[in-house]
């Protein structure tokens, strides 16, 4: 018992709980049992000095409690809740109360070197097994050393010396376990838990570092074993010093990002315990993996770096309270335990600025809502705080604490910030015409040109560029510019945040600045606020660096790019423009062949075009009739060719003076305008009336139409033969009369009058018209006089003669 | 006779022999397909040569805006680059112009000239389809009058019915006998017409790529790292990124 009792004890003290509230012996009893037995099953190469014991050991140990205990009555108020919470974290899991230690070496440290001797025989021995033996011959030693100095010189040398090999050789076995079980770990859990179905999520995230951790440790051990030394050599320890020296900032850097890694996997672990089937095949593997440990969690496994970490200070001091200062590697020993304790610190500094950043680097994507609910007094208060001190540095009320090394970084991370995403706009501008361009499917045509050399080639060329030339330059720009931009822009926002969240903690902090005392809250401001820049002014001359390297290289990739496809084109375009037939033109020869081509081309275009349209266009030009003809001879004789309209639509008239007007009706024209100067109504004569019409149903009436006279009744066909006998009994007289010398009016056909207003004429028989129209303005009724009889025929039973055909009718005659 | 309203018109004649009405309607065919063709062609061209012409100018732009950028004032090696890039985008901007230009001129243009053609020829054939449909009606006119009984009135609108038949026909004979002779010569023309244009528009490509080609390969030796393959070049990018992502105040994912 007494055993375990100082083995709890030592335990206890090793967790970072010495403070601890000793004086309840019970307490320990049971405490101690937890961890005995966890430490039975926590290090299977337990040394057979265990078994050894010594009297005196509850003495001394009570003596310790007791000195332990006095200095707890000081901040005993303090700590008492404290160490409820440790006790029931020890109970629990041992693991927790290491990752404790982590976070507060510093205070371990102090602490450290306030006790007294006492715990220093104590620790000695630490949570190994031949720390009773240790302990046992220590106190004999002690006694007889009170009987002969001489020999408790001596004997106090040679125990100084064990003691100082036992605690070697507690480091380098320890090593080798926890690399072991670190190994087990890693490649049969792992593999164990990869061959789960379904694999638990988010595996690889927690053992993301181990590899460097193994690495570091396995190298740390190669190097104390490479020089096949003895523990016993002064030597060994010399090189154990060397190694962990020249090891550290790896193992800083293996660890630091383990032990930060380490609170996601415990979330993660978490997680897992939620789901209780997996969590349970997770255990099943985890025992079968390891059945010599008594594991009962993954976190079993992967608190270790996190416990080993911290546990090399207190090794290493070990080992150099054992050892004389007249050793050769002492100065060296302790150069290595105080860089063993620097290691945790900067890893605790390490954690803390990742935390600082992580809290405040990521956009908060909170709903008006949420923002509302988030108002508090406080919150309004420090709003209001930094923002009348913003004021007051605007105003100049207030100095604003310049400093100028951020001011450097910020002004350029906020002009890298606006390159990039301008560059990434013009960049997926630049994608957005190429997606344009290769839409234009410009070979897709076909002129029906199979023969022809150059559309062939076009074509092939063209479906060559689309197919791959244009398709690979887009992917290659894709994925060497396009995304890595893209990544690069979203990295921008954790810089941005923290810039402008260090601005708010600086507005915070310069208010309290100036305080000579500073409260707890004040403190984690003014904390915060020198965390953040601290934290900018170390990573972000980085950030800056690297984002200006990659800009530069993604333009040198867009050049290039740029000239492989212009590589690519060129070969292309050559190879096939060498197979056009005036591919050995030169280049001017050949533009001006081109262009004279293609001018000729058009002037060929033109004169089609205007053949086309002249003769296919020219209109139908239809017979007129004789009223017609006899109209329009009349009104171009009054008023001229040149006024001469045809009616294209039928006119009704509307208002006073209008015409109505049919389809084909001739007209002259007067005036273009009626009487209130609207130039839409033109005053035009109709022969018989004069009025007005719209001028958009008048069209001028070619006159070259009566070039080639219609003549319709041209003795073409045998039919018109049989009328022209008729006609040609001309009235010498009756042409005379005539109004026109070159035609005769004649009845083209019989016709009987109806009543007393219409006259009979017989075919052939001369007329003299007298009206074209009835009195309604009919045409289709003329009034004619016909033998000295005046009435009504119908304007289609009137043909015109020439008389000329007049000259040739004498020989019927 | 005529009691069945729609065949009202339809002469019983046969006035346009089926094989001369087969080749015109082929040759329609063929110059309508070639119509659409070519306004295809042309709507792409200038389609493409417009998102050509804009992705020079984006291309510009992207150089123009880093070089105003006051990144540049930081560093004289950058500003160096930038100014290069700067210096090589206008240069083939210019070129692109040049080529696009020559573009417009030798095959755009045409091609514009070349469909601009079709209405007036399309407007013939409806042209020649009317006098077709007058000349129909007309001679269906005449046959009515002929079947009638040879009286007075008969007679006479018989042979007013013939003369109003003759010009209608005669026009029709012309226009039909004028397109089936300007049809296939037209088609034919094209083989002519474009040959120039495609040969052009190769060879101005030649011109630029090669200009490009120059242009680039000097900028690439000045800027650019050597020789790097696309996997070497990915792997560089994804190692920076990862440094990047290793800062703690980058927010990850």
């Amino acid at each position: 018992m007494q055993q375990r009792l100082s083995s709890a004890a030592q335990h206890s003290e090793d967790s970072g709980i010495k403070r601890g509230d000793l004086s309840s012996l019970q307490l320990i009893q049971d405490f101690a049992e937890a961890i005995s037995i966890m430490e039975v099953s926590g290090r299977p190469n337990t040394s057979p000095f265990k078994l050894h014991k010594s009297a005196s050991t509850p003495l001394r140990y009570s003596g310790a409690v007791k000195k332990v205990a006095k200095k707890n009555q000081t901040k005993e108020s303090g700590n008492k809740e404290k160490d409820k919470q440790v006790e029931y974290d020890n109970a629990s899991s041992e693991e927790e109360t290491a990752e404790d230690l982590v976070l507060k070496p510093t205070t371990d440290s102090s602490e450290l070197a306030d006790a007294g001797a006492h715990r220093i025989s104590l620790r000695l021995p630490s949570e190994d097994s031949f720390s009773e033996e240790t302990l046992v011959s220590e106190e004999r030693l002690a006694e007889e050393a009170k009987k002969k100095n001489e020999e408790e010189e001596t004997a106090a040398k040679e125990r100084q010396a064990q003691r100082q090999m036992m605690a070697i050789e507690e480091l380098v076995q320890s090593e080798k376990s926890y690399l072991k079980m670190l190994q087990i770990c890693t490649v049969n859990i792992r593999n164990s838990l990869n061959n789960l179905q379904p694999p638990p999520p988010d595996l690889d995230s927690l053992f993301l570092y181990t590899e460097e951790v193994m690495n570091v440790s396995s190298r740390l051990l190669s190097k104390l074993e490479q020089k096949q030394l003895k523990p016993q050599n002064p030597e060994f320890l010399e090189n154990l010093c060397a190694s962990f020296l020249s090891l550290s900032s790896e193992i800083e850097a293996a660890y630091k990002e383990y032990l930060w890694n380490y609170n996601h996997v415990s979330l993660v672990e978490n997680d897992y315990k939620q789901n209780e089937a997996l969590w349970s095949d997770i255990i099943k593997v985890v025992k079968s993996a390891a059945p010599e440990v008594n594991a009962t969690s993954l976190s079993f496994f992967l608190v270790m770096p996190v416990q080993r970490i911290a546990r090399y200070p207190l090794l290493l001091q070990t080992i150099q309270k054992h050892t004389d200062p007249s050793h050769p590697a002492y100065a060296l020993l302790e150069q290595t335990a105080n860089t063993s304790i620097a290691l945790n610190c900067n890893i605790n500094e390490y954690k803390r600025f990742r935390e600082v950043a992580d809290k405040y680097k990521k956009t908060e994507n909170l709903t008006i809502m949420d923002k509302i609910n988030r108002l508090s007094t406080h919150s309004i208060a420090k709003k209001t705080a930094r923002f009348s001190q913003y004021i007051k540095h605007e105003t100049g009320m207030a100095p604003k604490l310049v400093d100028e090394e951020f001011d450097t970084l910020e002004g350029f991370f906020n002009i890298l910030e606006y390159g990039i995403l301008v560059l990434l706009e013009n960049v997926e501008t630049y994608l957005f015409h190429l997606q344009r361009l290769l839409e234009c499917k410009t070979e897709e045509f076909d002129f029906d040109m199979d023969g022809e050399k150059a559309p062939i080639c076009y074509k092939e060329i063209h479906t060559a560029l689309r197919q791959w030339i244009l398709p690979m330059f887009e992917k290659r720009m894709r994925t060497l510019i396009h995304k890595p931009l893209c990544e690069l822009r979203d990295m921008l926002v954790g810089p941005k945040n923290l810039i402008r969240k260090r601005l708010h903690k600086l507005l915070d902090y310069e208010v309290i600045e100036g305080k000579p005392k500073l409260s707890y809250e004040e403190q984690a401001v003014a904390n915060a606020y020198k965390t953040i820049n601290t934290l900018l002014l170390n990573e972000l001359p980085c950030f800056n660096g690297l984002a200006l390297q990659m800009i530069w290289g993604m333009l040198g990739t867009f050049s290039c790019l740029h000239r492989d496809l212009a590589a690519d084109m060129e070969q292309l375009f050559q190879g096939f423009a060498l197979q056009l037939p005036h591919s050995s033109c030169h280049p001017k020869e050949f533009q001006e062949w081109v262009e004279t081509a293609v001018l000729e081309g058009a002037r060929n275009l033109d004169i089609l075009c205007q053949s086309v349209q002249e003769t296919l266009n020219s209109p139908v030009v239809q017979p007129l009739s004789p009223s017609c003809q006899r109209l329009l001879k009349h009104l171009t004789d009054k008023h001229g060719s040149g006024k001469i309209f045809q009616v294209t639509n039928t006119v009704v008239g509307t208002r006073d003076f209008d015409l109505t007007l049919t389809k084909g009706e001739f007209v002259a024209l007067i005036s273009e305008f009626d009487t209130r100067g609207d130039k839409r109504r033109w005053l035009v004569d109709s022969g018989a009336k004069k009025g007005y019409v719209p001028s958009s149903k008048l069209i001028r009436y070619h006159q070259a139409a009566e070039d080639p006279p219609p003549s319709p009744f041209l003795p073409t066909s045998g039919n018109m033969m049989a009328f022209r006998r008729h006609s040609c009994i001309p009235d010498p007289q009756l042409i005379h009369v005539t109004s026109q010398p070159l035609f005769q009016v004649v009845a083209a056909y019989d016709f009987m009058a109806r009543g007393n207003h219409e006259v009979s004429v017989r075919a052939g028989e001369p007329v003299r018209v007298l009206e074209s129209q009835d009195k309604r303005g009919n045409s289709e009724w003329s009034l004619v006089e016909a033998r000295g009889q005046r009435g009504y025929v119908p304007s289609n039973y009137l043909t015109r003669m020439p008389v000329g055909t007049g000259s040739l009718a004498p020989p019927l005659h | 006779m005529n009691w069945m309203p729609f065949k009202i018109g339809q002469p019983k004649k046969q006035i346009v022999s089926k094989t001369v009405e087969r080749d015109f309607e082929r040759e329609h065919e063929k110059l309508q397909k070639l119509e659409d063709q070519t306004k295809k062609l042309h709507k792409d061209m200038k389609k493409s040569t417009e998102a050509d012409l804009a992705m020079s100018k984006a291309a510009v732009k992207i150089s123009a805006d880093l070089l105003s950028n006051p990144l540049c004032e930081q560093d004289q090696a950058f500003l160096d680059s930038m100014t290069a890039l700067d210096t090589a985008m206008k240069r083939m901007d210019a070129f692109n112009q040049e080529k696009v230009n020559q573009i417009q001129k030798t095959v755009i243009d045409p091609l514009k000239k070349y469909s601009s053609v079709f209405p007036s020829l399309n407007m013939a054939v409806k042209r020649r389809e009317q006098a077709l449909q007058d000349y129909k009606r007309l001679q269906s006119k005449v046959e009515k009058y002929e079947e009638k009984e040879k009286t007075g009135p008969a007679i006479v609108k018989l042979c007013q019915a013939k003369d109003e038949l003759r010009p209608v026909k005669e026009d029709f004979e012309a226009k039909n006998k004028q397109l089936l002779d300007e049809m296939p010569k037209f088609y034919q023309s094209r083989i002519d017409y474009f040959q120039p244009s495609f040969e052009a528009l190769i060879r101005a490509q030649v011109v630029y790529f090669t200009e490009m080609y120059n242009i680039f390969s000097q900028l690439t030796d000045q800027i650019d790292e050597a020789g790097l393959t696309d996997e070497q070049r990915q792997k560089e990018t994804e190692a920076k990124l990862n440094e990047l992502r290793s800062l703690s105040i980058v927010a990850d994912d």
